[in-house]
């Protein structure tokens, strides 16, 4: 089995009384250890599409299995703890807490998971020590740069060994120099064994990539291997 | 563990926060701090009403001369005197009193050995003893000779005794009243402080206060005893008609005389006590109100402030209950911190305003610290219901 196994999903907002189709019987699958990009232009479904992956989203439509579980029909308490342990989600905006430490903030996913303070800090350093970031353990957000601050996110995204690593346009926030330097460090979380499927607008990040899906006005226009 | 984690978040927040978790805080504070104080001040004031009712006797009324206006306000000593005779003649014609014993009271300087002392000096009548159920510890009280013969005998209350003798036994010695000689023969009970302190009196034969030291003919006041407390009407309605007789006073004139029920009078401090604290109470109970929507109203802004922070928890896998117990513990918190600022301060003002006898009542001090609690509970629930449903998406977005 796949891990991710969508079928006919569809998500639709309703603003007042306009009814937004953001995705419409998408179908996709999902091998563990795939690197996907996830491309199309500015309001095609990308982010509605990743965070329906990333549990923190139900489909109004449609069927979608991660592995094996039919997310549709989980409770919110089960669906907090399949992103608490099986997925991590790294954000164009990083998403950090801004008054704690990079050490809290990797820690933080942890916390909900009930490990002990020890084992806590223990894993967020070592997490912290893969993406380079040893040395500013003790920084908030706001005395880290841009490309830091994304490392921090992703270590707080790998601080609990998901089965699953989300990333949002993870350089939509950065300059190109630290946007390849994140890029580097998301191939080689790939390479350890990790599955990732990453969101961008750049075709030569997507070149990256094992696979390129791309989505037009809610549907998949093109799914092809590199 | 999640519990200490969200004690830690909590400080952390109220902390980047001084000015406005403070200025929440007061609301709580004065109000717990109003209830200590009044609960405080009534338990003391009920205390001094007990202590005063047990040294008195039970039904006795004070005879005092005196133009009685409207709700007994006193109107200047007035030029009539009671009399010694009016006594007797109270006793003889009423049925409803088992005594009544004339007094005639005023200061005086005493001396023993080179110690000086000023107390209170009454003169009365054996029967004295009888009325207020004050009888001597150690020693006597005088006798119907002594009194007879204008003898020169006392019997000394507890403080006079202490300030004179210390920790000896004041029996058979003498002393100076207004530099008389005088042979302690008894010493009363101490009674303690209540309003004034009865301990601090000695107490002579009538007949010698009258002819010996004062050189008054009259009377300050008459004690008369009723046989039961249901006699009242019938008491003062033969008090009226004796003391009028014999003032001969026509029906147009009003007494000059006040009868005054002692243990009325306690009822009235006590009722006057329990419509301030009812009272004082009421406010203490609308600033835990005003407390209590304070703590609710900086707990939806906090959580307002801090939607981003809820997206970010949810989208890394705290569950509703995680979120919902983190606010709800920051505003319990609050509120424990609302009251022991309330409970200290109410506690320091207590100290100040009554002073080192101020009583503490460590279980209104729990029973404070429970309410604070509980208004924490309740002031927060409704705020961190609203942060625990948030939708995810739509807090992570937020701007
Ligand atoms: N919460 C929402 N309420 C209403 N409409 C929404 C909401 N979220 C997304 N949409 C709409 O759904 C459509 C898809 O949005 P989505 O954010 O998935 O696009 P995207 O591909 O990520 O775009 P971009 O590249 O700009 O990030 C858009 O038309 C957007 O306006
Ligand atoms: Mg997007």
């Amino acid at each position: 089995m796949a891990l991710i196994e969508m079928t006919n999903v569809s998500k639709s907002y309703e603003s007042g009384s306009l009814k937004v189709q953001a995705l419409s019987g998408v179908k996709l699958s999902i091998e563990a250890n795939e690197y996907v990009a996830l491309m199309g232009p500015s309001g095609s479904g990308k982010s509605t599409m990743m965070n329906i992956l990333g549990c923190l989203d139900i489909p109004t439509a449609g069927r979608y299995l991660f592995a094996d579980r039919d997310i549709t029909t989980l409770k919110d308490n089960q669906l907090s703890e399949i992103r608490n342990r099986q997925i991590g989600f790294v954000f164009q905006s990083f998403h950090l807490l801004p008054r704690a430490t990079a050490l809290d903030n990797v820690e933080l996913p942890l916390i909900y998971s009930g490990l002990s303070p020890e084992k806590r800090r223990a894993r967020a350093m070592a997490s912290l020590e893969q993406v380079g970031l040893s040395e500013r353990m003790q920084h908030t957000p706001s005395e880290l740069s841009g490309g830091q601050r994304q490392r921090v996110a992703i270590a707080r995204a790998l601080v609990n060994n998901p089965s699953l690593i989300l990333a949002d346009e993870p350089t939509g926030n950065l300059d190109s120099k630290t946007g390849i330097e994140i890029m580097a460090l998301i191939a080689t979380l790939h390479a350890q064994g990790n599955t990732v499927i990453m969101v961008t607008h750049e075709a030569d990040i997507a070149r990256q990539a094992g696979r390129i899906v791309k989505l037009r006005d809610g549907r998949i226009e093109s799914d092809l291997p590199t | 563990m999640l519990f200490f984690e969200n004690i830690r978040i909590a400080f952390h927040n109220l902390r980047s926060n001084p000015l406005r978790s403070f200025l929440i805080l007061i609301g709580m504070a004065v109000g717990i701090g109003a209830v200590l104080h009044v609960v405080v001040l009534g338990k003391m004031t009920q205390q001094r009403i007990d202590k005063r009712l047990q040294q008195m006797g039970a039904n006795v009324l004070l005879i005092r001369p005196g133009v009685s206006r409207r709700h007994g306000v006193r109107t200047a000593e007035s030029t009539v005197n009671l009399k010694w005779k009016e006594a007797d003649e109270l006793l003889e014609h009423s049925a409803a009193l088992s005594h009544a014993v004339p007094v005639y009271s005023g200061n005086g300087g005493l001396v023993y050995g080179n110690k000086n002392w000023s107390s209170q000096i009454t003169g009365t009548t054996v029967d004295y003893q009888f009325v207020n159920n004050d009888f001597p510890v150690e020693g006597r009280f005088f006798n119907q000779d002594e009194l007879d013969q204008r003898r020169r005998v006392s019997v000394i209350g507890s403080t006079v005794h202490k300030e004179l003798f210390g920790e000896r036994s004041p029996i058979g010695e003498t002393i100076f009243i207004k530099s008389k000689r005088f042979t302690v023969i008894g010493l009363l009970k101490a009674k303690g402080e209540s309003w004034t302190n009865p301990d601090n009196q000695v107490f002579i034969p009538l007949t010698t206060a009258q002819e010996r030291l004062f050189g008054a003919a009259h009377l300050s006041s008459i004690l008369a005893k009723m046989r039961s407390s249901e006699d009242f009407e019938e008491a003062l309605f033969d008090i009226e008609t004796v003391l009028r007789r014999s003032h001969r006073l026509s029906e147009d004139k009003k007494n000059d005389f006040r009868v005054r029920r002692q243990d009325f009078f306690l009822q009235a401090v006590q009722e006057t006590n329990q419509d301030l604290a009812d009272f004082i109470i009421v406010i203490a109970l609308v600033s835990l109100v005003v407390g209590g929507i304070g703590i609710a109203n900086v707990m939806l802004i906090s959580v307002t402030e801090r939607v981003r922070e809820i997206g970010i928890r949810r989208a890394i896998g705290a569950k509703k209950h995680a979120i919902l117990t983190q606010f709800l513990t920051e505003s319990v918190i609050l509120g424990i911190l609302g009251g022991l600022l309330g409970i200290t301060g109410g506690m320091a003002f207590n100290h100040f305003y009554i002073g080192e006898e101020a009583l503490i009542l460590w279980d209104w001090v729990g029973y404070s610290f429970a309410i604070c609690a509980g208004i924490g509970v309740v002031a927060g629930l409704y705020p961190a219901f609203r942060a625990a449903n948030r939708n995810v998406i739509d807090s992570l977005r937020y701007e």
